[in-house]
C-alpha cells in the first residue's frame, strides 16, 4: 500500500444543523447483514473484501469506545492511456494501471455518526484509510491493505466522533436531521471490462491531428491530448451491498493560445468525448476541428473589444448548455453545505459559488412556468448521441433514478445522495465522485425543456425585436462559452484563472469565448473579444425571454478536485479526473444581461517574434 | 537533510510537475569527433542568440540566458505486501530557462532580507520528437515568461531599501563570472525488461509479509537514463548522459506503544551487470525484518548525554547534516542564515586528524557507486573535488554561481531538482581520518570513556535516517537526526541492548570538536537530500567515529495504537481460509 499525497479533502460534507426533519415517504429499513460473495464468483478481490470486512465487523473494537455500525470498502481499478502532442510533435505518452482503495468506517448510528464534520485536529494515522494498492487482484495483499485501512478508518472515526460531539455540545440547538439515510442494499456484480486500446496508433494520431496547427504560426502554444480511460469500481458495505461495475471513456482535449496585438491573452479549446476509444474521430476529423478552433482564435486576435453592455443576449445552444451547467449545478444538490469547526472550508465554498439557492425552496417557482428541468442518469442516448453522464448505480450503491427537478417552473425535488437535507432524507441515486473522492449529489444528464419553444428563425426575430424595442443599434450573441480547465495550455494558467477570476464565480461572473455583435438593421454579425458576463445567477434565469427548439447535448467533465465539485467551477473539468456529465439545452434569450468589457492591463507582447515554423 | 526517496504518486497529473528529481553518475566519456549535434542542442543554440538579441535590447536588459533540457527515461516497478503496485515506463523532456536581468554584481536574484526569492517559472515539458522548429517555439515562450518574471523581480530589488544595507558578506556579487565549457558526450539509453522485476518485487515484499511485525512493505526498482543538454549566453554548450539503477526496500511497523518503526535499505548501481543478486537482497530483507522485530520489542531509551560511537554509515549522515549543509556557500551570504562557519575559514573546527572533501568527480568508492557524482553541475560548471576541511582546518565552501567576496567562483556544486533554481549543494561528501583504529578497538575506547565518566552505558548508533538541520538565524543552531538503530553498550560487559525512541540533539560546533577517534574503514550512505533547491542525489562517506559527549533526547512519537486485530495472514482466530 502506498500512501496518497492527494485525496486530502475527501472527508468533506457535513450536515444541516438547524432544520426540521423532512418527512420521508419511504419506510425506514434496518441494515441487512453483509452479503456473501455470489456463488461461483472467482474474483479474489471480492473474496478479500468480504473476508476482511467480515472479520472487522465481528471483531474490530477498541475498549471503551463504540463498535462501528457501518463499514464501506471501495476500490477503483484504472487503466489509462494518455498521449499528448503539440504542433505535430509528441510531448508525452504513457500507459498506467493503478488500483486505489478507500475505506470508510463510521461509529455512532444513522442519526448521529462520525461523518459530515470537518475539523483541523483529525486523526493522524501512519498510513491512513486511503491508498494505492496492489494491481495483481490477488487475495493476500488486498486483505493486508484493507486490514490496515480499516483499522485506521476506525480510529479516525472514533476521534472524529469525539470532536464532533464536543462541538455539538457547544451549539444551542443540536441537529435534528439524520447524518446518514437508509438505503436498500444492492448486489450487482457486473462482468469486468478489460481495456481495449484498439489497433489505432494513438501517438501517430495525436501527431497527425496536431500537425494541422502548424498552419497557424500566430499560435503561441498548444497541447492536443488523448485520454483513454477504463475504470472498474468495487463497493462493499456492511449493509449488504456488493457492487462491481466497469466504465470507460475516451477523449480528445486540446488547448491553444496566443495574444492579440494589444497584448490581450486569448485562447480556445476543443473537446470530444465518447464511451469507447474506437468511437473517437480519426486524426483527419480531429485536425479539421482543431483548424476550425484555431481559425476562430485567429479571428478573435483581430477582432474589436467587447463593449460594456446591458441588454438582451442570445445564447446559442452550446453556450446556453455551458452556462446552465455553471449556474444551475451548485443549486441542484439537496445536501446542506458542510459543517466545519474551521471557517476556511466555508469560505472556500462560498468563494466558488458552492451554496445551493434552491435548498429549502421545494414547491416554489424557480424558473419560467414553461420550463421543465430533469436529471436522468438512466437515459442512454439523446438524438442518437450517447449520453456520457449515464450510469446504473451511483457512487453510494443506490440505483440511478430519473429526477424531475423543476416542472412547469416549480421546484419539485433536488438531487440527493445518502446525506439527508432540509427537503428530503433519502437518496435518489445521484451521489457521484471521481477517484474515490467523497461522493456529492451531482447532475448526470441534465435536460432543460420548454413547452413554448421557438423555432430558430422565430428565436432570432424575437432577439432582434427586443433589441430594437430597447433602442439598441446592435445586441450581443454568445456562440460559445469558455472552459478554462480545457483552454489552459499549461496547468498554471488554470490555477491563475481560479485564483483571479474564480472568486467572481459566486457573484455570477461567467466567461464567454465567442461573442458577436448582431446589428438590428440587417442582422449581420461581428466577432468581439474579451467580455465577462456579470451577475449571471439563478435569478437571471427568471428573465428568460425565449427558449429555442434546438436542443444540443454538451458533454463535459465535472471537476472533482477538492471542493470544486458541486460549485460553479465544477463545470470546468478534464477527462483526466472529471466526472462525465451532459447538459441538453436549447438556445436561450435572456434579458438584462450585463457584460463588462476588458478593462484590465493587457500583458506585454513577447519581446521577440515567434521563431519560424519551418 | 537526507531523506528516503519514496515517490508518492499524486492522483492529479497537473500537480505532478515537480515530482521526481533524478540525476546520477556520469557516463563522462568524450564524444567521437564527428557526432552530429543533438537536435535539442541545435534548437537551444538557434533560439539562444535570437533571445539574447531581443532581451539584451529590452528594458531592463537581460545579461545572461541559459537553457537546460533534461530528457529523462524512467522505468519504475513497485511492489507491496506481495503484489505488484505499479509498473511503468516513461519518457519526458523538461525545459528550464534562466534569464537574468541587471548585471553580475546586482541582478534579479538578489536576496532581499528574509524575503523569499521571487517567483520563477519551474519550466515546462517540451516535445520528445526532435522537431527543431517546435522545440524553438517552446523555448521562445518559456524565455519570454522567465524574462518577464526576472524583470519584475529586478524592479523589486532596485526599489528595496534593503539593497542599501550591506549584508554580512559585504556586497558579494549576485552571479559569478565563469569560463564557458563545451562538451558533447554520447547519448545514453536504458533498455529494461520490467517483467522479471515485477516478479522480483512481488517476491521481496511477500518475504517481508511472512513476519507479523511487518505491517506494510514496499519494494521499488527504478532505472533512469538522463540526457542533460545545456547552453548559455557565455558560450557553454553541454550534452551529457547519466544512468542509474536503484532498488529500495521499505518496511513499516508499530511498537506496542504506538511508535512508528521504519526500516529502509537501498542498492544503487550503474551497470546492469552489477545488479545485486538474490542472496544479497534476501539477506538485506531478513536483516530488515530482524531489526524491525527487535525494535518492536526494544525498550524506550532515556534522555542521555555521554559518549557515543557512530558506525561509518551513521557518521556519514551525521557529517552531511551537521557539517555539510553549513558548508554550502550561499548560506554564508544570506543575512537570515545562522552562518555558523562564515568567519571560520582558516580556523580549526574539527580535530586535526579529520579532513573532509566533497568530490562529485568520483563515480565510486571502494567499488561501490557514489550517488552524488556528476560531470557538470546544473549551472554548467564542471564538477570539482573541493577540500573543505584540511586536518581540522576549514578551507572553503561549496560554491554554485552565487559568489562570496572571498570565494568569487563556482566549484561546480550548483545543483537542483528539476524545476528549482540551483544553489550550492553537496555531492559526495568524503570524511577521512589520518589517525585510525580498528572498529573493535573503538568499542573498547567507548567502554573506557563510559567508565571514565562513571556511566552505566554508552550508545552505539548503527543507522541514522534523515533529520533536519536548522541553518536559519531565527532558529536554534541545532540539528536533529534520527538514529534508527541504537544499542546500549554496557560498561559491565553485559550484551548490547537495542533501544528505540531517541533523537540526537545538540549544537554542531560543540559536537564536531568532541570527536575523539575514527575507525580505519569508511562506509557509504547513498540517498536523496532535500533543501531549498529540491531533492538531489548525494553520497556521504565516513569512518566510524567516537564522540566523547553527545546529547540525546526522547523522540517525538505518534500516539495511534498498533492495529487492533492481528494481520489477516497471521490471525489464528480468523474463520476464513485464505484463497489461492
Amino acid at each position: 500500500m502506498r500512501k496518497l499525497a492527494t485525496l486530502a479533502l475527501l472527508t468533506a460534507f457535513a450536515m444541516p444543523l438547524t432544520v426540521a426533519r423532512a418527512a420521508g415517504n419511504r419506510a425506514a429499513m434496518l441494515p441487512a447483514a453483509q452479503a456473501p460473495v455470489p456463488a461461483g464468483e472467482t474474483d479474489q478481490t471480492l473474496h478479500a473484501m468480504h473476508d476482511e470486512m467480515d472479520r472487522s465487523r465481528t471483531r474490530l473494537a477498541l475498549a471503551g469506545v463504540g463498535k462501528p455500525f457501518y463499514f464501506e470498502y471501495r476500490l477503483l481499478d484504472l487503466d489509462v492511456r494518455s498521449v499528448t502532442a503539440s504542433f505535430g510533435a509528441l510531448v508525452s505518452s504513457s500507459t498506467s494501471r493503478t488500483r486505489f482503495m478507500s475505506v470508510d468506517v463510521r461509529v455512532g448510528d444513522y442519526h448521529l455518526d462520525s461523518s459530515n464534520f470537518i475539523s483541523e485536529d483529525g486523526f493522524q494515522g501512519f498510513l491512513g484509510s486511503t491508498g494505492e494498492v496492489g494491481i495483481d487482484r490477488d487475495y493476500n495483499s488486498l486483505r493486508q491493505d484493507l486490514w490496515l485501512a480499516t483499522d485506521q478508518a476506525y480510529k479516525a472515526a472514533v476521534t472524529q466522533m469525539a470532536l464532533k460531539q464536543s462541538f455539538l455540545r457547544s451549539l444551542t440547538k443540536p441537529p435534528e436531521i439524520d447524518d446518514f439515510s437508509q438505503a436498500q442494499p444492492l448486489v450487482k456484480v457486473d462482468p469486468r471490462i478489460d481495456p481495449d486500446w484498439t489497433s489505432r496508433n494513438w501517438e501517430e494520431e495525436a501527431r497527425e491531428a496536431s500537425a494541422v496547427l502548424k498552419n497557424f504560426p500566430q499560435l503561441y502554444g498548444n497541447r492536443v491530448s488523448y485520454y483513454l480511460v477504463y475504470a472498474t469500481s468495487y463497493r462493499m458495505t456492511s449493509e449488504g451491498t456488493t457492487i462491481r461495475s466497469s466504465r470507460h471513456l475516451a477523449a480528445v482535449e486540446a488547448a491553444m493560445d496566443t495574444q492579440a496585438e494589444d497584448g490581450m491573452s486569448l485562447h480556445n479549446y476543443y473537446s470530444v468525448y465518447t464511451p469507447l476509444p474506437a468511437g473517437l474521430p480519426d486524426a483527419a476529423a480531429v485536425a479539421k476541428a482543431l483548424a476550425s478552433a484555431s481559425t476562430d482564435l485567429m479571428a478573435l486576435r483581430s477582432s474589436p473589444l467587447v463593449p460594456d453592455y446591458t441588454g438582451p443576449v442570445l445564447f446559442d445552444a452550446p453556450a446556453a448548455a455551458s452556462t446552465l451547467a455553471q449556474v444551475l449545478e451548485p443549486s441542484l444538490s439537496g445536501a446542506r453545505p458542510p459543517l466545519s469547526m474551521t471557517r476556511d472550508f466555508d469560505a472556500f465554498l462560498e468563494r466558488f459559488g458552492g451554496r445551493s439557492e434552491w435548498s429549502g425552496r421545494v414547491g416554489t417557482r424557480v424558473l419560467p412556468a414553461s420550463v421543465t428541468l430533469v436529471d436522468d442518469p438512466t437515459l442512454q442516448e439523446s438524438q442518437g448521441q450517447p449520453l456520457l453522464g449515464s450510469y446504473d448505480v451511483d457512487d453510494e450503491g443506490v440505483n440511478a433514478q430519473k429526477v424531475t427537478l423543476v416542472e412547469n417552473g416549480i421546484l419539485k425535488e433536488l438531487l440527493m445522495s445518502r446525506r439527508p437535507g432540509p427537503d428530503s432524507i433519502y437518496s435518489n441515486g445521484h451521489a457521484r465522485s471521481a477517484l474515490l473522492a467523497d461522493p456529492h449529489p451531482l447532475s448526470s444528464n441534465l435536460i432543460l425543456q420548454a413547452t413554448d419553444a421557438l423555432k430558430p428563425d422565430d428565436m432570432r426575430k424575437k432577439f432582434l425585436d427586443s433589441c430594437r424595442s430597447d433602442g439598441h443599434e446592435w445586441c450581443l450573441e454568445i456562440k460559445r462559452m469558455d472552459n478554462p480547465a480545457l483552454s489552459a495550455v499549461r496547468q498554471e494558467d488554470f490555477s491563475e484563472f481560479v485564483g483571479e477570476l474564480g472568486g467572481g464565480i459566486s457573484n455570477g461572473d461567467r466567461v464567454p469565448l465567442l461573442v458577436y455583435r448582431v446589428y438590428v438593421a440587417d442582422g449581420h454579425e461581428e466577432l468581439a473579444r474579451g467580455g465577462i458576463l456579470e451577475g449571471l445567477t439563478l435569478r437571471s434565469l427568471r428573465n428568460i425571454l425565449a427558449i429555442g427548439s434546438d436542443p444540443t447535448v454538451l458533454t463535459y467533465m465535472q471537476n472533482s478536485q477538492d471542493g470544486l465539485a458541486g460549485t460553479a467551477l465544477g463545470a470546468f473539468g478534464s477527462a483526466q479526473d472529471g466526472i462525465p456529465s451532459t447538459v441538453a439545452a436549447p438556445s436561450l434569450l435572456l434579458d438584462d444581461v450585463e457584460i463588462r468589457g476588458f478593462h484590465g492591463e493587457p500583458s506585454r507582447l513577447p519581446l521577440d517574434s515567434a521563431p519560424p515554423m519551418k | 537533510m537526507i531523506k528516503l526517496n519514496l515517490t508518492y504518486r499524486t492522483l492529479l497529473t497537473g500537480t505532478a510537475l515537480l515530482a521526481g528529481a533524478w540525476a546520477c553518475v556520469a557516463a563522462n566519456r568524450p564524444a567521437p569527433p564527428d557526432t552530429p549535434a543533438p537536435a535539442v542542442l541545435t534548437a537551444m543554440q538557434d533560439e539562444l542568440s535570437r533571445s539574447m538579441e531581443a532581451t539584451s535590447a529590452a528594458d531592463p536588459p537581460a545579461y545572461f540566458i541559459s537553457y537546460t533540457v533534461s530528457d529523462r527515461q524512467l522505468a519504475e516497478v513497485s511492489g507491496s505486501n506481495g503484489a505488484l503496485l505499479s509498473s511503468t515506463a516513461d519518457r519526458a523532456r523538461w525545459l528550464e530557462v534562466q534569464s537574468r536581468v541587471g548585471g553580475y554584481q546586482l541582478d534579479d536574484t538578489h536576496k532581499l532580507g528574509d524575503r523569499p526569492p521571487s517567483w520563477t517559472s519551474p519550466g515546462t515539458n517540451v516535445p520528445l520528437d526532435d522537431d527543431i522548429a517546435i522545440l524553438r517555439r517552446e523555448i521562445w515562450r518559456e524565455t519570454d515568461r522567465q524574462y518577464r518574471a526576472a524583470a519584475q523581480a529586478l524592479i523589486k530589488v532596485k526599489t528595496s531599501e534593503q539593497v542599501q544595507v550591506q549584508t554580512a558578506e559585504g556586497g558579494a556579487p549576485d552571479f559569478s563570472h565563469e569560463p564557458p565549457h563545451t562538451s558533447v558526450g554520447p547519448h545514453v539509453e536504458i533498455s529494461v525488461d520490467r517483467k522479471p522485476w515485477e516478479e522480483r518485487v512481488r517476491r521481496y515484499t511477500a518475504e517481508f509479509s511472512k513476519s507479523p511485525s511487518v505491517l506494510n512493505s514496499i519494494a521499488t526498482f527504478t532505472a533512469l537514463a538522463t540526457n542533460q543538454y545545456q547552453v548559455n549566453t557565455e558560450g557553454t554548450k553541454l550534452a551529457f548522459g547519466q544512468i542509474h539503477y536503484r532498488l529500495e526496500l521499505f518496511v513499516q511497523s508499530k511498537a506496542p506503544d504506538g511508535m512508528d518503526i521504519e526500516r529502509y535499505a537501498n542498492f544503487d548501481w550503474l551497470d546492469p551487470k552489477d545488479t545485486p543478486d538474490e542472496k544479497t537482497i534476501f539477506d538485506s530483507i531478513h536483516q530488515l525484518v530482524k531489526e524491525t522485530e527487535a525494535l518492536d520489542k526494544a525498550p524506550l531509551a532515556n534522555p542521555y548525554a555521554g559518549p557515543a560511537l557512530l558506525t561509518g554509515r551513521a557518521a556519514a549522515v551525521f557529517f552531511h547534516e551537521v557539517f555539510g549543509h553549513r558548508a554550502e556557500g550561499f548560506r554564508q551570504k544570506d543575512i537570515s542564515e545562522g552562518q555558523t562557519f562564515t568567519s571560520k575559514v582558516g580556523e580549526r573546527i574539527l580535530p586535526d586528524f579529520i579532513s573532509i572533501k566533497d568530490d562529485p568527480t568520483e563515480a565510486s568508492f571502494g567499488g561501490q557507486m557514489l550517488l552524488g557524482s556528476y560531470p557538470f553541475d546544473d549551472e554548467g560548471v564542471p564538477s570539482v573535488s573541493v577540500p573543505l576541511v584540511d586536518h581540522g582546518v576549514l578551507k572553503t565552501f561549496l560554491m554554485g554561481r552565487s559568489p562570496l567576496v572571498d570565494v568569487p567562483h563556482s566549484n561546480g556544486h550548483g545543483r537542483r531538482q528539476l524545476g528549482f533554481v540551483p544553489i550550492a549543494r553537496q555531492g559526495n561528501l568524503i570524511v577521512s581520518s589520518t589517525q585510525t583504529v580498528p572498529f573493535s578497538e573503538m568499542r573498547q575506547k567507548l567502554i573506557a570513556l563510559v567508565k571514565q565518566q562513571g556511566m552505566p552505558y554508552g550508545l552505539l548508533i548503527d543507522d541514522i535516517s534523515g533529520g533536519f538541520t536548522f541553518t536559519g538565524r531565527g532558529q536554534p543552531q541545532a540539528f536533529q537526526v534520527t538514529p534508527l538503530v541504537v544499542y546500549r553498550v554496557f560498561a559491565d560487559g553485559r550484551p548490547d541492548q537495542l533501544v528505540r525512541g531517541v533523537d540526537i540533539v545538540g549544537t554542531p560546533l560543540v559536537s564536531l570538536t568532541k570527536i575523539v577517534a575514527a575507525s580505519d574503514k569508511q562506509e557509504i550512505f547513498n540517498g536523496y537530500c532535500g533543501a531549498e533547491s529540491g531533492s538531489v542525489p548525494v553520497s556521504a562517506v565516513a569512518p566510524a567515529i567516537l564522540i566523547s559527549e553527545m546529547e540525546f533526547a526522547k523522540k517525538e512519537t505518534s500516539t495511534d495504537r498498533p492495529p487492533v486485530l492481528p494481520p489477516p495472514a497471521h490471525d489464528s482466530e480468523a474463520k476464513v481460509v485464505q484463497q489461492q
